[in-house]
């Protein structure tokens, strides 16, 4: 049985429904307002970010990659910076330079960012491990990825010497099994890239991606690895991309029987709550995500000065 | 307080275990620095400040650059000896998008420390791949701060000022003044400012805007040409970003005359810009069209003789600044 208590699961819904009413909004603003943004829906990808954030503590490091937004939530950002940025407005996170792919980050609960060259985040974790490590601050870093930028050289230089350093990292692949509308079996000679592991000396953990509760026992092991100074771990959730890789991918590259086995992150962790709680929780994140929408449209859009922004910190 | 005669990658040293000292939050990571570094710099750190502050690494340049634009987001200050500029091309998504953009893009108004060493320039057959003057990349690409030191005091002076610097410093050590020696100051709170060029030589005639290698060629041309009658003022830039504009444009103002003289390629080179902007800002106050001196626009040869044929000489210094005095 899970060792998470009953509000735990509860935080954990209430963040994954969050995540689902701002995919489904989306996809009603982008046919609405022509939305030129360029969001990856992470629709059906919910659970390893609620699950993998679940297990981590507020000052550790996330890395996340650029599908969907249940990363930040996860971590506990707000909406109302998400929704604000996603729409270009001063309310946004970046404070008026978003529009669709995730730049959101808050150091103070650990919501490092997310680099866009895909795959990029592996020596930017490495980084903030290694700072861990000299400081003895006892915090553990996340690079989240997804199956396709395990093809990046990066991704090897980093665990290469991360594992021989024993850093306080973690790889957390989310493998949905399609690199755009590439097919990972025609790119990599493995289809589990936990397989990788092994020749870092480090354990590699194939989880299901869809139930949150799994991700969270996983990543909670190698939380606590981390921190005891053993090192990184390496853990691969099977995740399934319902939506296209961009909102209007018309994803003809995929069959409708792909799905047939599909299992809703949402209904696989409302089957986990006690009575009505997982209704209550639906209810209140749509309200909570239709108000900051609502704020986010009526927030002032950014003027030219912000493009002068943020350049240089003066001491 | 006093001073000292020493090389210019021993007063890099100098800098690195002066500022170590005084915090705990800078580290040095590179390949062979825990050894003593490929140049001298960091000969001596890690005995002592240990191996958790001085870490060599395999060869793995992207890594470096990105470790150290994470660890810096993260809050420390790490340098990384990147052995060569050439290798800023193995890491430019690191150096020029991770290090240079992550706070614009994340609208973070934050201090973000973080010290790339890149050797620039020929040091006497290092090859096409191990000479290179990358120092344009970092004034193309918005957001960091580039240095290049030509005396050992400002290879210390400079050090420092990047250490403290609350924004991401290319720091272009120049190879071929590596063993250079000149008199150097000691005291700890010496630190040459980012951003302000020095007048190397005061003169009328016209400016020789220059920096690195070039500096003491084009100084050795200058004396020469006084000889002549013809009296150059010599710029150091110092810093290429920001780059001391008023300064350059103050002396430019003065003599009406201006060449611009570096080791990187002419084409495309800082010197295509500091041409530019010359004469878009004070054209009618030119008496003559702005000149330049850069590398000749092929690969380096390995062969000592052609690489030494490739750069600007003292001669052909001489020869341009005489052609554009009678201009």
């Amino acid at each position: 049985m899970s060792s998470l208590s009953p509000d735990m699961l509860e935080t954990m819904f209430y963040r994954m429904a969050l995540a689902r009413s701002i995919e489904r909004l989306l996809i009603r603003h982008t046919r609405d307002h022509k939305f030129s943004g360029w969001w990856h829906p992470g629709e059906g990808q919910e659970a390893a970010p609620i699950g993998a954030t679940a297990a981590m503590s507020n000052d550790d490091y996330l890395w996340y990659q650029g599908r969907g937004c249940a990363w930040a939530l996860g971590k506990g950002m707000k909406p109302g910076p998400i929704l604000g940025d996603l729409l270009g407005k001063m309310s946004g996170a970046t404070r008026g330079k978003g529009g669709g792919v995730p730049h959101w980050a808050d150091y103070s609960i650990g919501v490092m960012g997310e680099g866009a060259t895909l795959g990029s985040v592996y020596p930017l974790a490495g980084g903030s491990a290694l700072a861990s490590k000299i400081r003895k601050d006892g915090r553990v870093s996340l690079a989240n990825f997804g199956d396709g930028t395990s093809a990046r050289g990066t991704f090897h230089e980093t665990m290469v010497h991360a594992a021989a350093w024993k850093l306080p990292l973690i790889y957390f692949c989310e493998n949905n099994g399609l690199l755009v509308g590439t097919r990972l079996g025609d790119v990599s000679p493995t289809t589990d890239i936990a397989d990788f592991a092994a020749g870092y000396h480090i354990p590699g953990i194939i989880v299901d991606g869809q139930d949150a509760v799994a991700v969270y026992e996983a990543t909670r092991v190698a939380v606590a690895r981390a921190r005891a100074g053993e090192g990184p771990t390496l853990i691969e959730a099977k995740v399934v991309r319902r939506r296209g890789h961009y909102a209007g991918d018309p994803q003809n590259y995929r069959s409708e029987s792909e799905f047939d086995d599909y299992r809703d992150p949402v209904d696989v962790l409302a089957a986990q709550l006690a009575g009505n709680a997982a209704t209550r929780l639906l209810e209140e994140a749509e309200a909570d995500v239709t108000a900051a929408y609502k704020e986010a449209m009526a927030a002032p859009s950014p003027d030219a000065s912000v493009i002068e922004r943020d350049l240089y910190h003066v001491a | 307080m006093s001073h000292e005669v020493m090389g210019y990658n021993a007063a890099m040293g100098l800098a690195l275990v002066e500022e170590m000292r005084r915090d705990e939050s800078i580290f040095i990571l590179g390949q062979g620095v825990a050894t003593g570094g490929w140049f001298g710099a960091e000969k001596g750190l890690s005995d002592e400040f240990g191996t958790d502050r001085v870490i060599d690494c395999g060869i793995s340049e992207a890594f470096e650059a990105g470790l150290a634009a994470g660890a810096s987001i993260a809050g420390m200050k790490p340098v990384v000896n990147m052995g060569f500029g050439d290798f800023a091309l193995i890491a430019g998504d690191e150096i020029y998008h991770k290090l240079a953009k992550w706070r614009y893009m994340h609208g973070l108004d934050v201090p973000m420390t973080a010290v790339i060493i890149f050797p620039i320039g020929t040091m006497g057959g290092a090859g096409p791949e191990h000479s290179s003057c990358t120092e344009v990349l970092g004034m193309h690409f918005p957001g960091l701060k580039v240095v290049v030191p030509s005396t050992a005091e400002d290879a210390k002076g400079l050090m420092k000022a990047a250490l403290r610097e609350p924004n991401p410093v290319l720091f272009h050590s120049v190879q071929g003044l590596g063993w250079s020696r000149g008199d150097v100051p000691l005291d700890p709170e010496f630190i040459v400012p980012i951003g302000k060029a020095a007048i190397r030589r005061s003169g009328e005639t016209l400016t020789i805007i220059t920096y690195g290698s070039m500096t003491p060629r084009s100084l050795e041309a200058a004396e020469r040409l006084a000889g002549e009658g013809i009296d150059c003022e010599v710029i150091d830039l110092r810093s290429l970003v920001p780059l001391d504009w008023d300064m350059v444009l103050a002396s430019v103002g003065r003599t009406h005359r201006a060449m611009v003289v570096h080791e990187a390629f002419k084409t495309a080179g800082p010197g295509a810009e500091i041409a530019a902007q010359i004469q878009e800002r004070i054209f009618f106050d030119l008496e003559a069209p702005v000149m330049r001196l850069g590398a000749r626009d092929f690969p380096l040869a390995q062969q000592v003789d052609l690489e030494a044929l490739a750069i600007p000489s003292v001669d052909e210094i001489a020869a341009m600044a005489r052609a554009l005095a009678q201009a």
